[in-house]
């Protein structure tokens, strides 16, 4: 129903848009990009992905688009693509280039801007998004809702809505292997806990503490960390808010027998240990770890090194040794690409939530060669961060604030065979306005290779039953 | 419609429209401050994500110009009016008694203006009632029940789709007490400082949200020591902190006091969270605000983000024009007043935020005086002649207001001090003279008004 009405609205804006659309005439050429919003321009893109929908920053009155074998003509500055044409020219033009032509009439005048293109290329990529929905400032809730996206159209569900969990927090909807039949989120408050989805079958596990998690290859083990959260607030209005672990420690669990596996290496109660992955052979957790400080004085010395240490996921048992393999800035959230050569993670200036931190950046380690790429074209002049790969290891989704500073977006970059990466693109949204209304932040994105087999509804009745509780 | 029921209809129509204007307006604006309506695409679509889609976009498009004298109550009454007509020719074709077709509109009109005495009771819902109305009547031009049931059956799903199911009120009596609150939030939103004062004076009871605008506006004047003493208990929203828990009324003023006090990280931290806890989790007062904060602390882009929202409203659109040109100019004087050196504080606790703001720019009187006030209206003299010292002795601007020159003599006398130390405070011989004779009538009501008298006579606020 909702999806036959919203069809109905857009074909009746189609229509209104159409009629008497003026064409270009007496055409000015414009050295210039076009001004659109969502930045598309000379970016990279799967052939799976949904329309690029864009909006001109222009008071124009009429807009013409030229790409490959599309034509849109339109009244006002939203360029809206019919999905059916778009699905075919990707088809059509996968593993080349499309030119794109943006004619604007402002002022009376018609202004043809400079043309950009849009590099499509076959790798595709996982064609699910699980995100989370909330207000940029974390501390107080309501309306919290973890949604899951087609990237391949414009489908959204709800995984877990606030109505049918009694306005809770939730959070951390996260894959193993980007697999949609193993995965597991949060969901908080009296009553809560970690919801296991195996293979559409949920279940609520109480295992202590748990915030950041990771899953081993084989699903049969959790790495994760237990932190004692603290909010703080900086008086330079531009910083606004900071956030740091009081205590933080690493664990694994085994989820076959329900029983916790620690190591004094992971919970000195020197170091604040956290962002806990495997790697994709399941020999190494990957994590994040600093020497005490006095907190909240000392934030700006909270630096992060990016260490590692043995695993065995035949025995369950922790190594000895822990490697540390940089330590320049603070790092946070270590993910490995699912071929195990790269690693990327954010740096930071210090502290441990780079969010509200607009010098964040992603780095990505060539794990053969240990070489270290900037990720120039990637990262912006705001927070750069939360990160999770593709499953064919060509594609990976961040968190970026380079809009407005304020709300996390979701967007895609390419790495191509050479490891080299590519300008990165704002997931798609069917009406071109959609973010500049929006007033959450996407967060925590997620990409999946299919569709989770439970719903919202699955999560109310799950949240109901007793707890699996972990020794 | 025979004449005499219209005239009854035109009759309870204008007591009804004569109360919710002169009684109840600000409960009308009330409302349109927590919502926002924007004319775009994106956002009318995702009405119809839920039922009832036509009557929540219908209620809050007409809402948005509740903002204009006089539309509020006119759009109410009139909607009242077309459910009241609808239904009396609804039963009237049905050829029910004559008695209920008389009666049960006018039950219907009242019970649902009534309903409007409660702010959280949205237009919305009276606008599902006229849809559902609406198929009443529409079924009941059908000739022979056969019909009558076969529209019934093929509207009630396109129906509920459209206009949802209303929400019902348990019936209350109208707030007057809030109204007035709002009446005073509303006139201090717009400026009026003058007004809130007049109003606030010319109670005879008192709600902390009256003395909190009271304060405000006083402070805003320079005044806020002259009048502290004139209502007490007083309330000063400065012993607030924000929790999961905080009404948003709350949360809503201490964006209005951080806002004057010149603290934006809290002022947006504050707006952000209004937001969170309004309808649809946005509202238009916050949106302007959280623009206004962020071209003081100099992001445009995100300025710009809630710019863009405003836009797309019909009442803001010229402000949010506006402010895009002249905000630099508009607010200059706020913008000298931030923070310009980094700390980080885990607690939300105002005397240490003012603390910081006077720091960073001891002429920031209204956060001078809300230090000051704070720690007299706790009796905390120590805390307050550390204050004073530090940002009226040491920055060589003693502020000789009468409140602090007596706190100052409780505190010298205390602690047995020195004559120059009586000579270094107390600048006002009008006060020392009148302290000489408190002294000697302690306690006496002679002396009320004055910080001696609170300080001996008056309970401390708890917190």
């Amino acid at each position: 129903m909702k999806e036959t009405l919203k069809t109905l609205y857009t074909l009746v804006l189609l229509t209104i848009m159409v009629s008497c659309t003026p064409t270009p005439e007496n055409v000015q050429q414009s050295n210039a990009l076009p001004p659109i919003y969502p930045d598309y321009c000379d970016v990279t893109i799967p052939e799976n992905i949904a329309p690029l929908n864009f909006l001109l920053r222009a008071d124009c009155e009429a807009i013409e688009v030229k790409a490959g074998d599309i034509k849109i003509n339109t009244k006002g500055n939203q360029v809206t693509f019919d999905i059916d044409d778009w699905k075919a020219l990707m088809s059509q033009v996968a593993g080349n280039m499309i030119n794109v032509t943006v004619t604007a009439l402002i002022d009376g005048q018609w202004i043809e801007y400079k043309p950009f293109t849009w590099q499509v290329v076959k790798d595709k990529v996982d064609p699910y998004l699980t995100y989370r929905l909330i207000e940029p400032d974390y501390e107080i809730w309501n309306h919290v809702q973890i949604q899951q996206r087609c990237v391949e159209n414009f489908d959204v569900n709800a995984i877990g809505h606030y109505e049918q969990l009694e306005n809770r927090c939730m959070n951390c909807h996260t894959y193993a292997n980007q697999d949609p039949k193993l995965s597991m989120m949060y969901v908080r408050g009296p009553g809560g806990g970690a919801i296991l989805n195996r293979d559409g079958k949920l279940s609520k596990l109480n295992i202590p503490g748990s915030v950041y998690f990771g899953f081993s290859p084989t699903g049969r083990y959790i790495t994760y960390s237990t932190q004692k959260i603290v909010p703080a607030f900086h008086s330079l209005a531009s910083k606004r808010l900071e956030v740091y672990d009081a205590a933080s420690n690493i664990y694994v669990a085994d989820m076959q027998e329900h029983h916790v596996i620690s190591s004094s290496l992971l919970s000195d109660s020197l170091k604040f240990e956290t962002f806990p992955t495997f790697s994709p052979d399941g020999k190494y957790i990957y994590y994040c770890a600093a020497d005490t400080v006095d907190l909240p004085g000392d934030i700006k010395q909270l630096q992060y090194a990016l260490v590692r240490i043995p695993f065995d996921e035949s025995t369950g048992t922790i190594g000895s040794q822990v490697d540390t393999l940089y330590n320049k800035r603070s790092v946070c959230h270590p993910r490995i690409s699912p071929n195990g050569k790269y690693l990327l993670y954010t740096v930071a200036d210090y502290g441990t939530f780079p969010i509200w931190h607009p010098e964040a950046d992603l780095q990505m380690m060539n794990l053969e060669t240990g070489a270290i790429d900037n990720l120039d074209i990637v990262n912006s002049q705001r927070s750069d961060t939360y990160h999770s790969w593709s499953s064919n290891s060509r594609w990976f989704v961040f968190a970026s604030k380079r809009d407005d500073g304020l709300y996390g977006k979701p967007y895609f970059c390419y790495v191509d065979k050479d490891g080299k990466t590519h300008k990165p693109f704002c997931l798609p949204q069917l009406y071109p306005s959609f973010y500049d209304n929006n007033l959450k932040s996407f967060n925590a994105p997620e990409l999946g290779k299919g569709k989770v087999p439970f719903d919202m509804e699955d999560v109310a009745k799950v949240m109901k039953q007793d707890y699996v509780n972990f020794k | 419609m025979s004449v005499s029921i219209c005239r009854v209809m035109a009759l309870w129509a204008v007591a009804f429209f004569l109360f919710f204007q002169f009684w109840y307006p600000y409960h009308f604006f009330f409302q349109e401050q927590n919502q926002i309506f924007l004319c775009s695409w994106d956002y009318i679509s995702s009405y119809f994500e839920r039922s009832g889609g036509l009557a929540r976009l219908t209620g809050d498009f007409l809402t948005q110009f509740y903002y204009y004298l006089y539309v509020g109550a006119t759009i109410l009454i009139f909607c009242l009016l077309l459910i009241g007509s609808l239904l009396y020719k609804a039963l009237e074709n049905f050829k029910i008694s004559k008695a209920i077709v008389l009666i049960l509109p006018f039950v219907m009109m009242t019970f649902v203006a009534v309903c409007h005495f409660s702010t959280s009771y949205r237009l919305s819902s009276t606008i599902s009632i006229l849809g559902w109305t609406l198929l009443l009547w529409f079924i009941s031009l059908m000739r022979g029940w056969k019909l009558r049931l076969t529209l019934m059956v093929v509207s009630l799903l396109p129906v509920y789709h459209l206009f949802g199911l209303p929400q019902l009120k348990k019936i209350q009596m109208p707030d007057l007490i809030l109204e007035k609150d709002f009446a005073i939030d509303c006139e201090y939103y717009f400026g009026n400082y003058d007004q809130v004062i007049k109003m606030v004076e010319n109670e005879d009871r008192w709600t902390d949200q009256m003395l909190f605008f009271y304060n405000l506006s006083q402070a805003q004047r320079g005044e806020l020591p002259d009048n502290l003493l004139k209502f007490t208990p007083n309330y000063l929203g400065t012993f607030e902190k924000i929790g999961p828990d905080t009404p948003m009324l709350t949360i809503r003023n201490m964006n209005e006091l951080y806002w004057a006090l010149g603290d934006i990280t809290f002022t947006e931290r504050a707006a952000m969270m209004t937001n969170v806890f309004s309808h649809n989790n946005r509202n238009v007062r916050m949106m302007r605000r959280l623009a206004e904060c962020n071209i003081v602390s100099g992001d445009s882009l995100a300025a710009e983000k809630y710019l863009r929202i405003l836009d797309k409203t019909f009442v803001y659109s010229k402000w949010a024009k506006n402010i895009r040109q002249n905000g630099h100019k508009i607010y200059q004087k706020k913008m000298q007043m931030v923070n310009q050196r980094d700390t980080i504080t885990i607690s939300d606790n105002a005397h240490f935020l003012m603390m910081q703001l006077l720091d960073a720019n001891p002429d920031n009187i209204v956060a001078l005086d809300y230090i000051l006030c704070s720690t007299l209206l706790l009796k905390d003299i120590t805390n307050f002649k550390r204050d004073y010292d530090r940002y009226c002795i040491e920055t060589g601007k003693p502020r000789l207001k009468p409140l602090y020159q007596e706190a100052l003599c409780i505190w010298l006398a205390g602690t047995n001090a020195p004559q120059e130390d009586w000579e270094k405070y107390i600048r006002r011989a009008d006060v020392f003279q009148r302290f000489q004779q408190y002294n000697q009538q302690r306690g006496s009501a002679q002396f009320k008004g004055t910080y001696w008298y609170y300080f001996d006579k008056i309970k401390a606020p708890e917190i």
